[in-house]
Protein backbone atom coordinates (compact mmCIF):
# COMPACT_ATOMS: atom_id res chain seq x y z
CA UNK A 1 0.00 0.00 0.00
CA UNK A 2 2.83 2.30 0.91
CA UNK A 3 4.50 1.51 -2.39
CA UNK A 4 1.34 2.37 -4.27
CA UNK A 5 1.08 5.63 -2.34
CA UNK A 6 4.69 6.40 -3.22
CA UNK A 7 4.04 5.74 -6.93
CA UNK A 8 0.97 7.98 -6.85
CA UNK A 9 2.95 10.65 -4.99
CA UNK A 10 5.69 10.44 -7.58
CA UNK A 11 3.22 10.79 -10.45
CA UNK A 12 1.53 13.65 -8.66
CA UNK A 13 4.74 15.58 -8.06
CA UNK A 14 5.82 15.03 -11.69
CA UNK A 15 2.48 16.33 -12.99
CA UNK A 16 2.64 19.35 -10.71
CA UNK A 17 6.20 20.06 -11.77
CA UNK A 18 5.14 19.82 -15.41
CA UNK A 19 2.28 22.23 -14.80
CA UNK A 20 4.55 24.73 -13.06
CA UNK A 21 7.20 24.49 -15.78
CA UNK A 22 4.68 25.03 -18.57
CA UNK A 23 3.43 28.02 -16.59
CA UNK A 24 6.92 29.50 -16.78
CA UNK A 25 7.28 28.80 -20.51
CA UNK A 26 7.14 32.52 -21.50
CA UNK A 27 10.34 33.09 -19.53
CA UNK A 28 12.30 30.66 -21.70
CA UNK A 29 13.71 33.33 -23.99
CA UNK A 30 15.12 35.20 -21.02
CA UNK A 31 16.92 32.02 -19.96
CA UNK A 32 18.46 31.42 -23.38
CA UNK A 33 22.00 30.77 -22.05
CA UNK A 34 20.68 28.10 -19.68
CA UNK A 35 18.74 26.52 -22.55
CA UNK A 36 21.86 26.46 -24.74
CA UNK A 37 23.91 24.93 -21.94
CA UNK A 38 21.35 22.16 -21.45
CA UNK A 39 21.22 21.57 -25.21
CA UNK A 40 24.98 21.13 -25.14
CA UNK A 41 24.83 18.66 -22.25
CA UNK A 42 21.85 16.68 -23.48
CA UNK A 43 22.58 16.70 -27.20
CA UNK A 44 26.15 17.42 -28.16
CA UNK A 45 27.90 15.45 -25.43
CA UNK A 46 25.60 12.45 -25.90
CA UNK A 47 26.28 12.24 -29.65
CA UNK A 48 29.38 9.97 -29.62
CA UNK A 49 27.80 7.26 -27.50
CA UNK A 50 24.59 7.46 -29.57
CA UNK A 51 26.58 7.08 -32.79
CA UNK A 52 28.62 4.13 -31.51
CA UNK A 53 25.62 2.31 -30.09
CA UNK A 54 23.46 2.89 -33.19
CA UNK A 55 26.21 1.76 -35.52
CA UNK A 56 26.57 -1.54 -33.75
CA UNK A 57 22.85 -2.05 -33.30
CA UNK A 58 22.41 -1.60 -37.06
CA UNK A 59 25.31 -3.94 -37.74
CA UNK A 60 24.02 -6.66 -35.44
CA UNK A 61 20.54 -6.35 -36.90
CA UNK A 62 21.92 -6.81 -40.41
CA UNK A 63 24.06 -9.72 -39.28
CA UNK A 64 21.20 -11.51 -37.54
CA UNK A 65 18.78 -10.80 -40.36
CA UNK A 66 21.27 -12.00 -42.96
CA UNK A 67 21.95 -15.17 -41.00
CA UNK A 68 18.26 -15.95 -40.61
CA UNK A 69 17.17 -14.88 -44.08
CA UNK A 70 19.91 -16.54 -46.13
CA UNK A 71 18.22 -19.92 -45.72
CA UNK A 72 15.12 -18.79 -47.58
CA UNK A 73 16.64 -16.31 -50.01
CA UNK A 74 15.26 -13.08 -48.59
CA UNK A 75 18.62 -11.38 -48.08
CA UNK A 76 17.70 -8.35 -50.15
CA UNK A 77 15.10 -7.43 -47.54
CA UNK A 78 17.79 -6.79 -44.92
CA UNK A 79 17.78 -3.12 -45.92
CA UNK A 80 14.10 -2.71 -45.21
CA UNK A 81 14.32 -4.73 -42.01
CA UNK A 82 17.24 -2.74 -40.58
CA UNK A 83 15.75 0.53 -41.82
CA UNK A 84 12.32 -0.02 -40.36
CA UNK A 85 13.60 -1.49 -37.08
CA UNK A 86 16.04 1.38 -36.53
CA UNK A 87 13.65 4.15 -37.52
CA UNK A 88 10.50 2.90 -35.84
CA UNK A 89 11.75 1.19 -32.72
CA UNK A 90 15.40 0.74 -31.88
CA UNK A 91 16.58 4.23 -32.75
CA UNK A 92 14.22 6.14 -30.43
CA UNK A 93 14.29 3.54 -27.64
CA UNK A 94 18.08 3.27 -27.61
CA UNK A 95 18.57 7.03 -27.67
CA UNK A 96 16.03 7.43 -24.86
CA UNK A 97 17.80 4.77 -22.77
CA UNK A 98 21.13 6.49 -23.36
CA UNK A 99 19.64 9.85 -22.42
CA UNK A 100 18.15 8.31 -19.28
CA UNK A 101 21.48 6.76 -18.32
CA UNK A 102 23.78 9.59 -19.25
CA UNK A 103 21.70 12.76 -18.91
CA UNK A 104 18.84 11.70 -16.62
CA UNK A 105 21.17 10.40 -13.95
CA UNK A 106 23.23 13.61 -14.10
CA UNK A 107 20.11 15.76 -13.80
CA UNK A 108 18.83 13.79 -10.81
CA UNK A 109 22.22 13.86 -9.14
CA UNK A 110 22.56 17.62 -9.66
CA UNK A 111 19.06 18.50 -8.49
CA UNK A 112 19.17 16.02 -5.59
CA UNK A 113 22.42 17.49 -4.28
CA UNK A 114 21.03 20.99 -4.68
CA UNK A 115 17.99 19.87 -2.72
CA UNK A 116 20.04 18.07 -0.06
CA UNK A 117 22.41 21.03 0.33
CA UNK A 118 19.41 23.38 0.53
CA UNK A 119 20.24 25.35 -2.58
CA UNK A 120 16.69 24.72 -3.81
CA UNK A 121 15.34 26.09 -0.55
CA UNK A 122 17.56 29.15 -0.97
CA UNK A 123 16.21 29.72 -4.48
CA UNK A 124 12.64 29.42 -3.24
CA UNK A 125 13.41 31.88 -0.45
CA UNK A 126 14.58 34.31 -3.11
CA UNK A 127 11.30 33.71 -4.94
CA UNK A 128 13.05 31.98 -7.80
CA UNK A 129 11.01 28.87 -8.55
CA UNK A 130 13.29 25.88 -9.35
CA UNK A 131 10.79 24.73 -11.95
CA UNK A 132 11.59 27.89 -13.92
CA UNK A 133 15.36 27.98 -13.93
CA UNK A 134 16.19 24.29 -13.39
CA UNK A 135 13.40 22.29 -15.03
CA UNK A 136 12.05 24.41 -17.90
CA UNK A 137 15.39 24.82 -19.78
CA UNK A 138 16.05 21.09 -19.50
CA UNK A 139 12.60 20.14 -20.80
CA UNK A 140 12.92 22.59 -23.69
CA UNK A 141 16.45 21.40 -24.47
CA UNK A 142 15.47 17.72 -24.52
CA UNK A 143 12.55 18.49 -26.83
CA UNK A 144 14.91 20.17 -29.28
CA UNK A 145 17.74 17.65 -29.00
CA UNK A 146 15.94 14.32 -29.02
CA UNK A 147 14.94 14.40 -32.73
CA UNK A 148 18.49 15.42 -33.66
CA UNK A 149 20.03 12.56 -31.69
CA UNK A 150 17.48 10.08 -33.01
CA UNK A 151 17.90 10.94 -36.67
CA UNK A 152 21.67 10.68 -36.33
CA UNK A 153 21.19 7.33 -34.57
CA UNK A 154 18.90 6.11 -37.35
CA UNK A 155 21.23 7.08 -40.16
CA UNK A 156 24.34 5.72 -38.44
CA UNK A 157 22.45 2.47 -37.77
CA UNK A 158 21.46 2.17 -41.44
CA UNK A 159 25.02 2.80 -42.43
CA UNK A 160 26.27 0.13 -40.01
CA UNK A 161 23.81 -2.35 -41.48
CA UNK A 162 24.91 -1.50 -45.02
CA UNK A 163 28.61 -1.95 -44.18
CA UNK A 164 28.03 -5.28 -42.46
CA UNK A 165 25.78 -6.48 -45.30
CA UNK A 166 28.49 -5.70 -47.84
CA UNK A 167 31.48 -7.14 -46.03
CA UNK A 168 29.97 -10.23 -44.42
CA UNK A 169 30.78 -13.15 -46.76
CA UNK A 170 27.50 -15.02 -46.35
CA UNK A 171 25.42 -11.86 -46.90
CA UNK A 172 27.48 -9.93 -49.50
CA UNK A 173 24.66 -7.50 -50.28
CA UNK A 174 25.60 -4.46 -52.33
CA UNK A 175 24.81 -1.12 -50.62
CA UNK A 176 22.78 -0.06 -53.69
CA UNK A 177 20.46 -3.02 -53.22
CA UNK A 178 20.39 -2.49 -49.44
CA UNK A 179 19.33 1.13 -49.72
CA UNK A 180 17.00 0.38 -52.63
CA UNK A 181 14.91 -2.04 -50.53
CA UNK A 182 15.21 0.31 -47.57
CA UNK A 183 13.72 3.09 -49.67
CA UNK A 184 11.12 0.84 -51.26
CA UNK A 185 9.62 -0.36 -48.01
CA UNK A 186 10.04 2.78 -45.93
CA UNK A 187 8.16 6.01 -45.86
CA UNK A 188 9.21 9.24 -44.23
CA UNK A 189 6.27 8.63 -41.91
CA UNK A 190 8.22 5.75 -40.34
CA UNK A 191 11.13 8.05 -39.51
CA UNK A 192 8.71 10.70 -38.28
CA UNK A 193 7.01 8.16 -36.00
CA UNK A 194 10.39 7.36 -34.49
CA UNK A 195 11.18 11.02 -33.92
CA UNK A 196 7.80 11.56 -32.24
CA UNK A 197 8.41 8.59 -29.99
CA UNK A 198 11.88 9.85 -29.10
CA UNK A 199 10.37 13.24 -28.27
CA UNK A 200 7.87 11.66 -25.86
CA UNK A 201 10.49 9.42 -24.25
CA UNK A 202 13.04 12.21 -23.80
CA UNK A 203 10.47 14.59 -22.36
CA UNK A 204 9.21 12.10 -19.78
CA UNK A 205 12.70 10.91 -18.87
CA UNK A 206 13.84 14.47 -18.09
CA UNK A 207 10.59 15.26 -16.27
CA UNK A 208 10.81 12.14 -14.10
CA UNK A 209 14.52 12.70 -13.36
CA UNK A 210 13.93 16.37 -12.40
CA UNK A 211 10.95 15.40 -10.27
CA UNK A 212 12.80 12.62 -8.41
CA UNK A 213 15.82 14.89 -7.95
CA UNK A 214 13.74 17.70 -6.51
CA UNK A 215 11.84 15.29 -4.24
CA UNK A 216 15.00 13.97 -2.59
CA UNK A 217 14.95 14.13 1.18
CA UNK A 218 17.85 13.39 3.54
CA UNK A 219 21.60 13.37 3.02
CA UNK A 220 24.23 12.31 0.48
CA UNK A 221 23.14 8.66 0.59
CA UNK A 222 19.69 9.68 -0.64
CA UNK A 223 21.32 11.38 -3.63
CA UNK A 224 22.61 7.99 -4.85
CA UNK A 225 19.29 6.32 -4.11
CA UNK A 226 17.47 9.04 -6.04
CA UNK A 227 19.75 8.61 -9.04
CA UNK A 228 19.20 4.85 -9.06
CA UNK A 229 15.48 5.27 -8.72
CA UNK A 230 15.36 7.93 -11.44
CA UNK A 231 17.22 5.71 -13.94
CA UNK A 232 15.13 2.62 -13.12
CA UNK A 233 11.85 4.52 -13.35
CA UNK A 234 13.00 6.15 -16.60
CA UNK A 235 13.84 2.80 -18.20
CA UNK A 236 10.53 1.26 -17.16
CA UNK A 237 8.70 4.36 -18.32
CA UNK A 238 10.43 4.26 -21.71
CA UNK A 239 9.34 0.69 -22.39
CA UNK A 240 5.79 1.19 -21.08
CA UNK A 241 5.38 4.41 -23.03
CA UNK A 242 6.87 2.71 -26.08
CA UNK A 243 3.98 0.28 -26.23
CA UNK A 244 1.28 2.93 -25.88
CA UNK A 245 2.89 5.51 -28.17
CA UNK A 246 3.47 2.85 -30.84
CA UNK A 247 -0.15 1.78 -30.56
CA UNK A 248 -1.31 5.37 -30.97
CA UNK A 249 1.01 6.07 -33.89
CA UNK A 250 0.34 2.89 -35.89
CA UNK B 1 24.69 33.88 -16.86
CA UNK B 2 26.78 33.97 -19.98
CA UNK B 3 27.54 31.03 -22.27
CA UNK B 4 30.85 30.08 -23.74
CA UNK B 5 30.57 31.18 -27.43
CA UNK B 6 32.12 27.90 -28.53
CA UNK B 7 29.46 25.97 -26.66
CA UNK B 8 26.68 27.97 -28.33
CA UNK B 9 28.25 27.37 -31.76
CA UNK B 10 28.48 23.64 -31.13
CA UNK B 11 24.86 23.43 -30.08
CA UNK B 12 23.83 25.45 -33.13
CA UNK B 13 25.88 23.30 -35.46
CA UNK B 14 24.54 20.15 -33.88
CA UNK B 15 20.98 21.35 -34.23
CA UNK B 16 21.54 22.31 -37.88
CA UNK B 17 23.08 18.89 -38.52
CA UNK B 18 19.98 17.24 -37.08
CA UNK B 19 17.65 19.36 -39.17
CA UNK B 20 19.72 18.63 -42.30
CA UNK B 21 19.64 14.89 -41.63
CA UNK B 22 15.89 14.95 -41.10
CA UNK B 23 15.58 16.79 -44.40
CA UNK B 24 17.80 14.23 -46.14
CA UNK B 25 15.72 11.37 -44.78
CA UNK B 26 12.56 13.11 -45.84
CA UNK B 27 13.80 13.80 -49.36
CA UNK B 28 15.08 10.25 -49.76
CA UNK B 29 12.07 8.44 -48.42
CA UNK B 30 9.14 10.46 -49.68
CA UNK B 31 10.56 11.89 -52.91
CA UNK B 32 9.77 15.33 -51.55
CA UNK B 33 6.11 15.00 -52.41
CA UNK B 34 4.64 16.30 -49.18
CA UNK B 35 5.25 19.93 -50.02
CA UNK B 36 4.52 19.96 -53.70
CA UNK B 37 2.66 17.44 -55.77
CA UNK B 38 4.66 16.94 -58.92
CA UNK B 39 3.07 15.55 -62.07
CA UNK B 40 -0.61 14.84 -62.60
CA UNK B 41 -3.19 12.39 -61.29
CA UNK B 42 -5.29 9.84 -63.13
CA UNK B 43 -7.96 7.52 -61.77
CA UNK B 44 -8.07 3.74 -62.06
CA UNK B 45 -11.31 1.96 -61.13
CA UNK B 46 -11.27 -1.66 -59.95
CA UNK B 47 -13.74 -4.14 -58.47
CA UNK B 48 -11.22 -4.77 -55.74
CA UNK B 49 -7.93 -2.99 -55.07
CA UNK B 50 -6.73 -5.93 -52.93
CA UNK B 51 -3.51 -5.12 -51.09
CA UNK B 52 -2.88 -1.85 -52.91
CA UNK B 53 -1.65 0.75 -50.45
CA UNK B 54 -0.79 4.39 -50.40
CA UNK B 55 2.62 4.95 -51.96
CA UNK B 56 2.68 1.71 -53.96
CA UNK B 57 4.43 2.10 -57.27
CA UNK B 58 2.90 2.68 -60.68
CA UNK B 59 5.10 1.07 -63.32
CA UNK B 60 4.89 1.42 -67.06
CA UNK B 61 6.61 -1.47 -68.83
CA UNK B 62 8.41 -2.12 -65.54
CA UNK B 63 9.71 1.43 -65.09
CA UNK B 64 8.45 3.43 -62.13
CA UNK B 65 6.41 6.35 -63.41
CA UNK B 66 4.42 7.29 -60.33
CA UNK B 67 2.74 6.13 -57.15
CA UNK B 68 -0.65 5.43 -55.66
CA UNK B 69 -1.79 8.62 -53.98
CA UNK B 70 -5.13 7.49 -52.62
CA UNK B 71 -7.46 4.51 -52.58
CA UNK B 72 -11.15 5.18 -52.11
CA UNK B 73 -14.57 3.61 -52.44
CA UNK B 74 -16.81 5.34 -54.98
CA UNK B 75 -20.27 3.82 -55.20
CA UNK B 76 -19.86 0.13 -55.80
CA UNK B 77 -16.28 0.16 -57.00
CA UNK B 78 -12.84 0.93 -55.61
CA UNK B 79 -10.81 3.70 -57.13
CA UNK B 80 -7.08 4.28 -56.96
CA UNK B 81 -5.79 7.78 -57.60
CA UNK B 82 -2.42 7.50 -59.33
CA UNK B 83 0.08 10.33 -59.35
CA UNK B 84 2.12 10.16 -62.52
CA UNK B 85 5.49 11.87 -62.80
CA UNK B 86 5.64 14.97 -65.01
CA UNK B 87 6.70 14.27 -68.56
CA UNK B 88 5.36 10.72 -68.58
CA UNK B 89 2.70 10.33 -71.25
CA UNK B 90 0.20 7.53 -70.85
CA UNK B 91 -1.85 6.76 -73.99
CA UNK B 92 -5.60 6.74 -73.43
CA UNK B 93 -5.89 3.13 -74.58
CA UNK B 94 -3.31 1.85 -72.06
CA UNK B 95 -4.56 -0.66 -69.49
CA UNK B 96 -3.81 -0.61 -65.75
CA UNK B 97 -3.57 -3.87 -63.79
CA UNK B 98 -2.87 -4.62 -60.14
CA UNK B 99 0.15 -6.92 -60.03
CA UNK B 100 2.10 -8.59 -57.26
CA UNK B 101 5.78 -7.77 -56.93
CA UNK B 102 6.45 -10.87 -54.88
CA UNK B 103 4.93 -13.49 -52.67
CA UNK B 104 5.15 -11.17 -49.69
CA UNK B 105 2.06 -9.31 -50.84
CA UNK B 106 3.64 -6.16 -52.25
CA UNK B 107 1.45 -4.88 -55.04
CA UNK B 108 1.98 -2.33 -57.76
CA UNK B 109 -0.02 -1.01 -60.65
CA UNK B 110 1.31 -2.08 -64.03
CA UNK B 111 0.38 0.12 -66.98
CA UNK B 112 1.01 -1.19 -70.51
CA UNK B 113 2.37 0.97 -73.32
CA UNK B 114 -0.89 1.30 -75.27
CA UNK B 115 -0.76 1.89 -79.00
CA UNK B 116 1.76 4.35 -80.44
CA UNK B 117 0.22 7.62 -81.53
CA UNK B 118 -2.84 7.30 -79.30
CA UNK B 119 -3.85 10.59 -77.63
CA UNK B 120 -2.44 10.99 -74.09
CA UNK B 121 -4.49 10.68 -70.92
CA UNK B 122 -5.15 14.09 -69.41
CA UNK B 123 -4.97 14.98 -65.72
CA UNK B 124 -7.98 13.63 -63.84
CA UNK B 125 -8.94 11.24 -66.65
CA UNK B 126 -9.74 7.62 -66.03
CA UNK B 127 -7.46 4.88 -67.27
CA UNK B 128 -8.84 1.57 -68.56
CA UNK B 129 -8.31 -1.34 -66.20
CA UNK B 130 -7.96 -5.08 -66.57
CA UNK B 131 -8.69 -7.66 -63.94
CA UNK B 132 -6.11 -10.30 -63.17
CA UNK B 133 -6.56 -13.28 -60.92
CA UNK B 134 -4.99 -12.79 -57.54
CA UNK B 135 -3.25 -15.54 -55.62
CA UNK B 136 -6.38 -16.28 -53.53
CA UNK B 137 -8.51 -16.85 -56.64
CA UNK B 138 -5.84 -19.10 -58.11
CA UNK B 139 -5.70 -21.06 -54.87
CA UNK B 140 -9.50 -21.40 -54.86
CA UNK B 141 -9.41 -22.65 -58.46
CA UNK B 142 -6.68 -25.11 -57.56
CA UNK B 143 -8.93 -26.35 -54.75
CA UNK B 144 -11.79 -26.83 -57.22
CA UNK B 145 -9.46 -28.67 -59.57
CA UNK B 146 -8.46 -30.97 -56.72
CA UNK B 147 -12.12 -31.75 -55.97
CA UNK B 148 -12.79 -32.50 -59.65
CA UNK B 149 -9.73 -34.73 -59.85
CA UNK B 150 -10.89 -36.52 -56.75
CA UNK B 151 -14.33 -37.08 -58.29
CA UNK B 152 -12.84 -38.30 -61.57
CA UNK B 153 -10.57 -40.75 -59.77
CA UNK B 154 -13.56 -41.91 -57.69
CA UNK B 155 -15.55 -42.56 -60.88
CA UNK B 156 -12.69 -44.57 -62.37
CA UNK B 157 -12.44 -46.54 -59.13
CA UNK B 158 -16.20 -47.18 -59.18
CA UNK B 159 -15.99 -48.32 -62.81
CA UNK B 160 -13.29 -50.77 -61.83
CA UNK B 161 -14.88 -52.02 -58.63
CA UNK B 162 -18.55 -51.62 -59.44
CA UNK B 163 -21.11 -49.59 -57.57
CA UNK B 164 -24.72 -49.97 -56.32
CA UNK B 165 -24.78 -53.70 -57.04
CA UNK B 166 -23.65 -53.24 -60.65
CA UNK B 167 -20.60 -55.30 -61.55
CA UNK B 168 -17.31 -53.49 -62.13
CA UNK B 169 -14.98 -53.76 -65.10
CA UNK B 170 -12.99 -56.64 -63.60
CA UNK B 171 -16.12 -58.57 -62.67
CA UNK B 172 -17.45 -58.13 -66.21
CA UNK B 173 -14.18 -59.34 -67.70
CA UNK B 174 -14.29 -62.31 -65.40
CA UNK B 175 -17.86 -63.14 -66.47
CA UNK B 176 -16.90 -62.73 -70.14
CA UNK B 177 -14.03 -65.15 -69.75
CA UNK B 178 -16.12 -67.67 -67.83
CA UNK B 179 -19.01 -67.58 -70.32
CA UNK B 180 -16.85 -67.85 -73.42
CA UNK B 181 -14.27 -70.23 -72.03
CA UNK B 182 -15.13 -73.01 -74.58
CA UNK B 183 -15.02 -70.65 -77.54
CA UNK B 184 -11.76 -69.16 -76.47
CA UNK B 185 -10.23 -72.61 -76.00
CA UNK B 186 -11.46 -73.60 -79.47
CA UNK B 187 -10.03 -70.44 -81.01
CA UNK B 188 -6.70 -71.00 -79.33
CA UNK B 189 -6.68 -74.59 -80.61
CA UNK B 190 -7.31 -73.40 -84.16
CA UNK B 191 -4.62 -70.78 -83.86
CA UNK B 192 -2.19 -73.44 -82.65
CA UNK B 193 -3.09 -75.67 -85.60
CA UNK B 194 -2.58 -72.81 -88.08
CA UNK B 195 0.75 -71.88 -86.56
CA UNK B 196 1.81 -75.57 -86.67
CA UNK B 197 0.99 -75.74 -90.38
CA UNK B 198 2.87 -72.53 -91.00
CA UNK B 199 5.84 -73.93 -89.18
CA UNK B 200 5.87 -77.19 -91.13
CA UNK B 201 5.73 -75.32 -94.47
CA UNK B 202 2.21 -76.33 -95.46
CA UNK B 203 0.07 -74.02 -97.62
CA UNK B 204 1.13 -70.93 -99.59
CA UNK B 205 1.97 -68.89 -96.52
CA UNK B 206 3.88 -71.77 -94.95
CA UNK B 207 5.89 -72.31 -98.12
CA UNK B 208 6.58 -68.63 -98.36
CA UNK B 209 7.94 -68.73 -94.87
CA UNK B 210 9.80 -72.01 -94.97
CA UNK B 211 10.88 -72.64 -98.62
CA UNK B 212 14.27 -71.02 -99.41
CA UNK B 213 13.65 -71.37 -103.19
CA UNK B 214 10.60 -69.19 -102.98
CA UNK B 215 12.59 -66.72 -101.01
CA UNK B 216 15.32 -66.64 -103.67
CA UNK B 217 12.80 -66.15 -106.43
CA UNK B 218 11.16 -63.38 -104.53
CA UNK B 219 14.58 -61.82 -103.98
CA UNK B 220 15.42 -62.08 -107.72
CA UNK B 221 12.08 -60.48 -108.60
CA UNK B 222 12.75 -57.70 -106.20
CA UNK B 223 16.26 -57.21 -107.67
CA UNK B 224 14.79 -57.03 -111.17
CA UNK B 225 12.26 -54.51 -110.05
CA UNK B 226 15.04 -52.55 -108.45
CA UNK B 227 17.19 -52.52 -111.60
CA UNK B 228 14.12 -51.57 -113.67
CA UNK B 229 13.53 -48.77 -111.29
CA UNK B 230 17.16 -47.70 -111.67
CA UNK B 231 16.85 -47.74 -115.45
CA UNK B 232 13.69 -45.74 -115.20
CA UNK B 233 15.52 -43.37 -112.96
CA UNK B 234 18.35 -43.01 -115.52
CA UNK B 235 15.84 -42.46 -118.23
CA UNK B 236 14.10 -39.84 -116.17
CA UNK B 237 17.44 -38.15 -115.51
CA UNK B 238 18.20 -38.08 -119.25
CA UNK B 239 14.75 -36.78 -120.00
CA UNK B 240 15.21 -34.17 -117.38
CA UNK B 241 18.57 -33.16 -118.90
CA UNK B 242 16.92 -32.87 -122.32
CA UNK B 243 14.10 -30.81 -120.90
CA UNK B 244 16.67 -28.63 -119.12
CA UNK B 245 18.58 -28.16 -122.37
CA UNK B 246 15.41 -27.30 -124.21
CA UNK B 247 14.48 -24.90 -121.45
CA UNK B 248 17.86 -23.24 -121.61
CA UNK B 249 17.37 -22.75 -125.34
CA UNK B 250 20.10 -25.18 -126.40
CA UNK B 251 19.76 -27.48 -129.43
CA UNK B 252 17.34 -27.25 -132.32
CA UNK B 253 14.21 -27.84 -130.28
CA UNK B 254 15.35 -25.37 -127.64
CA UNK B 255 16.09 -22.72 -130.25
CA UNK B 256 12.76 -23.43 -131.90
CA UNK B 257 10.84 -23.00 -128.69
CA UNK B 258 12.76 -20.35 -126.83
CA UNK B 259 14.55 -18.32 -129.54
CA UNK B 260 12.43 -15.39 -130.65
CA UNK B 261 14.44 -14.88 -133.82
CA UNK B 262 13.89 -18.48 -134.92
CA UNK B 263 10.20 -18.01 -134.19
CA UNK B 264 10.11 -14.95 -136.38
CA UNK B 265 11.92 -16.81 -139.17
CA UNK B 266 9.44 -19.66 -138.97
CA UNK B 267 6.61 -17.16 -139.17
CA UNK B 268 8.16 -15.63 -142.31
CA UNK B 269 8.74 -19.06 -143.84
CA UNK B 270 5.17 -20.08 -143.10
CA UNK B 271 3.90 -16.88 -144.66
CA UNK B 272 6.02 -17.40 -147.73
CA UNK B 273 4.82 -20.97 -148.03
CA UNK B 274 1.27 -19.79 -147.76
CA UNK B 275 1.84 -17.17 -150.48
CA UNK B 276 3.36 -19.83 -152.70
CA UNK B 277 0.52 -22.24 -152.06
CA UNK B 278 -2.01 -19.47 -152.72
CA UNK B 279 -0.26 -18.68 -156.01
CA UNK B 280 -0.12 -22.34 -156.86
CA UNK B 281 -3.83 -22.67 -156.14
CA UNK B 282 -4.62 -19.67 -158.26
CA UNK B 283 -2.50 -21.05 -161.07
CA UNK B 284 -0.03 -18.22 -161.02
CA UNK B 285 3.60 -18.74 -162.03
CA UNK B 286 5.18 -21.64 -163.83
CA UNK B 287 4.50 -24.26 -161.23
CA UNK B 288 0.93 -23.02 -160.75
CA UNK B 289 0.27 -23.26 -164.36
CA UNK B 290 1.94 -26.62 -164.38
CA UNK B 291 -0.43 -27.81 -161.75
CA UNK B 292 -3.59 -26.10 -162.83
CA UNK B 293 -3.34 -25.76 -166.62
CA UNK B 294 -3.94 -29.09 -168.44
CA UNK B 295 -2.77 -27.50 -171.70
CA UNK B 296 0.75 -27.73 -170.37
CA UNK B 297 0.11 -31.35 -169.40
CA UNK B 298 -1.04 -32.18 -172.89
CA UNK B 299 1.92 -30.30 -174.40
CA UNK B 300 4.25 -32.14 -172.12
CA UNK B 301 2.62 -35.43 -173.02
CA UNK B 302 3.06 -34.67 -176.72
CA UNK B 303 6.66 -33.69 -176.19
CA UNK B 304 7.36 -36.81 -174.23
CA UNK B 305 5.89 -38.97 -176.94
CA UNK B 306 8.16 -37.26 -179.46
CA UNK B 307 11.16 -37.80 -177.25
CA UNK B 308 10.19 -41.44 -176.93
CA UNK B 309 10.13 -41.91 -180.64
CA UNK B 310 13.43 -40.15 -181.05
CA UNK B 311 15.11 -42.34 -178.49
CA UNK B 312 13.81 -45.43 -180.19
CA UNK B 313 15.35 -44.15 -183.46
CA UNK B 314 18.63 -43.60 -181.71
CA UNK B 315 18.52 -47.11 -180.37
CA UNK B 316 18.30 -48.53 -183.84
CA UNK B 317 21.28 -46.53 -184.96
CA UNK B 318 23.24 -47.25 -181.80
CA UNK B 319 25.58 -50.08 -182.96
CA UNK B 320 26.47 -48.23 -186.17
CA UNK B 321 27.32 -45.13 -184.26
CA UNK B 322 29.40 -47.12 -181.85
CA UNK B 323 31.48 -48.67 -184.63
CA UNK B 324 31.88 -45.20 -186.16
CA UNK B 325 33.15 -43.82 -182.90
CA UNK B 326 35.62 -46.64 -182.41
CA UNK B 327 36.92 -46.27 -185.97
CA UNK B 328 37.34 -42.58 -185.55
CA UNK B 329 39.43 -43.05 -182.50
CA UNK B 330 41.63 -45.67 -184.14
CA UNK B 331 42.30 -43.68 -187.25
Amino acid sequence: MKQLTNICAGIGSAVLLLGKSIGHAPTLLRQWPRFIEQCYLIGYTTLPIVAILSFFIGSVLALQAGYSMQSFGAKEFIGSLVGLSMARELGPVMVAILVAGRVGSAITAELASMKVYQEIDALETMNIPPSRILVLPRLAAVLVMMPVLTIIGDLVGWLGGAIVSKYTPFIALEPEKYFETLRRFMKFKDVLNGLEKAEVFGFFVVLVCCSIGLETRGGPREIGASVTRAVVVSLILILVLDYFVTKILI
Amino acid sequence: MQNNPQQTARVGLFFLLGVALIWVAFETLSDGKVFKDKGYTIIAGFDNVRELKLGDEVRMAGVKVGSVEETRLTGRRAEAVLRIAPGVIIPNDANATILSAGLLGTNYIGVDLGTPGAPPLLAGAEIKTKITADINTIMAQLGDLGTKLDNALGSIGDAMKGKDGKPGLFQRLDTLLADNGGNITETMKNLKEVSGKLNSGEGTLGKLINDPKLHDELLAAVTDIKSAANNAKGFMTDAQAIVDQVKSGQGTLGTLIYNDEAGQNIKVVTKNLRDISDKLAKGEGTLGKLINDDVLYRDAQGTLKKVDRMVEGLADQGPISAVGVVANSLF
